[in-house]
């Protein structure tokens, strides 16, 4: 059995244990369901109501991916901006900072007010959530270049742009998919977020509705998906990362 | 390529120190000359090369590389650059690594190598698909010498190149390059901290005392390659540069 395969099996013992402890003392303790409620039960609500969830994960995913690709797009092509016209990162960095400090949950409300109930709001609200990591990270991998290498490029007589292209841009793909793994569970969170203040359909409708009838099952379930969500892009962007940055040793990821 | 080095000065500055790395240094190379720079750490070794390729600029003095600036032959891709770090590209592979370093030369230039000749030469036909990461050390520094050889330039600037690789493949590695080196026959400064290497390799030897730095030994090494230390010539030749880095030591001594 080799590393990879190995450390699977310890997570999804870990999981199991964790959700068969949660699962006795919600028992053995006879905790009430308004208080929490057991795994089973949340399962068998999921396993209930597939149509509803499905429904709602599909909006939520969709305005997360929406919203992760323009952060994505935005805090790339800004990094490449700025590694390009050197003199505006302090202003464009002031600027971003000043946007992060902003509590995202203050503006959630504010943007519902200004564009409604639909997808719009949530897509807004996810790509400022994780435009943020993308810009800094990106950022600092086009900067970090090896001097040995930009010594080599200067020896070639190489342009600044194909410096870019050939040095560059491919020493910043690590950080890159670095920045996915933290923005993609972050779109997620986004999502949700937007919806809870106000939202027509979405994961985050769900749980802000059985929240406030107190029907805690219904809400677990949203939370469970989200989780096995969160968890399944960020396998899947570290996946992709071994397929694309498959020079680096594979000790570091995940 | 002729290279005539005058009045050369060079002072590392910021707002608080400053560090004559080079001071007032002449000495002229004739072309296809193979001249090793040695000298203890911080004598400006480094930093004389760095000016050569226009990799810095000089405080004062002047190099002239065959009646030219550094700058003018660095963009007529006449120099070729090599370090301690085989700096190759990790995503390239080795083909592509070479194929890279040409693809900067002028459409005009055609080069008299192909990649694929270039990598034969460096023993590395074999290897032409594989990946840096999968290299060993001495791979890694022979691909970084074929892409010196690809360039086909008439100046090489090496510092230290085999200076990380351990001690088998570095002799390997400095015989084969006297092989690389013959049929083109560049003008190469070489930086080196080992003795018997420059005495193997160099047709000169300069040598440098540090901080700041200046030459104070410029040995001709008139002896048939390859060369062996049973030769008495070999042995007379390292004592004077014995004394002659001695006389370094005492410097940094008495200061």
């Amino acid at each position: 059995m080799n590393g990879k395969r190995k450390s699977g099996w310890v997570a999804l013992t870990i999981v199991l244990i964790f959700l068969g402890g949660w699962e006795a003392a919600v028992r053995i303790f006879d905790v009430p369901v308004y208080i929490l409620p057991s795994p089973s039960r949340t399962f068998e609500t999921l396993a209930a109501n597939p149509q509803m969830y499905l429904q709602a994960s599909a909006l939520t995913l969709g305005e997360s991916l929406a919203g992760l690709l323009i952060g994505v797009l935005t805090g790339g092509l800004l990094a490449v901006l700025l590694t390009l016209l050197p003199g505006l990162e302090g202003g464009v960095m002031t600027l971003a900072i000043l946007m992060k400090s902003t509590p995202l949950v203050a503006i959630a409300p504010l943007l519902t007010i200004w564009l409604g109930f639909g997808v719009v709001p949530k897509i807004v609200i996810t790509a400022l959530m994780t435009f943020f990591p993308v810009l800094v990270n990106v950022l600092s991998g086009l900067q970090h270049v090896e001097p040995a290498l930009t010594d080599l490029f200067h020896s070639w007589n190489a342009s600044r742009w194909e410096v870019f292209r050939h040095l560059r841009l491919p020493t910043a793909l690590p950080f890159l998919f670095a920045a996915l793994k933290i923005s993609a569970p972050l779109a997620l969170i986004g999502a949700v977020v937007a919806e809870w203040t106000g939202a027509s359909g979405g994961l985050g409708r769900t749980m802000w509705l059985a929240y406030t009838n107190l029907n805690l099952p219904y809400l677990f379930a949203a939370i469970f998906i989200l989780a096995a969500g969160g968890m399944t892009l960020f396998r899947l962007l570290g996946w992709l990362e071994r397929k694309v940055v498959f020079w680096l040793p594979d000790s570091r990821e995940s | 390529m002729n290279i005539q080095v005058e009045a050369l000065t060079h002072i590392f500055a910021n707002s608080r120190v400053q560090r004559t790395a080079l001071a007032e240094i002449n000495f002229g190379v004739k072309s296809g000359q193979f001249v090793a720079l040695i000298g203890p750490s911080g004598c400006g070794k480094s930093t004389l090369l760095r000016l050569a390729g226009d990799l810095l600029h000089p405080t004062r003095g002047t190099i002239t590389l065959d009646g030219r600036k550094p700058p003018e032959m660095r963009a007529a891709h006449e120099i070729a650059w090599m370090a301690q770090s085989p700096a190759l590209l990790p995503w390239l592979d080795a083909r592509q690594n070479v194929a890279l370093a040409q693809r900067f030369m002028p459409v005009n230039r055609h080069p008299r190598l192909t990649v694929d000749q270039v990598l034969e030469r460096v023993g590395l036909s074999d290897a032409a698909g594989a990946f840096p990461f999968t290299l060993s050390g001495g791979m890694q520094q022979r691909l970084a010498l074929a892409r010196l050889l690809a360039l086909e330039a008439s100046l090489w600037l090496m510092d230290e190149p085999f200076a990380a690789l351990d001690e088998i493949s570095r002799e390997r590695l400095t015989t084969e390059l006297l092989d690389l080196w013959q049929p083109f026959h560049p003008t190469v400064l070489w930086v080196t901290h080992n003795i018997y290497e420059a005495l193997r390799l160099a047709d000169r030897i300069l040598v440098f005392s540090p901080s700041p730095g200046r030459i104070v030994g410029d040995l001709a090494i008139d002896l048939p390659r390859p060369r062996s230390e049973a030769n008495p010539r070999f042995q007379q030749i390292l004592a004077a540069l014995r004394t002659a880095l001695g006389s370094t030591a005492n410097a940094q001594v008495a200061q």
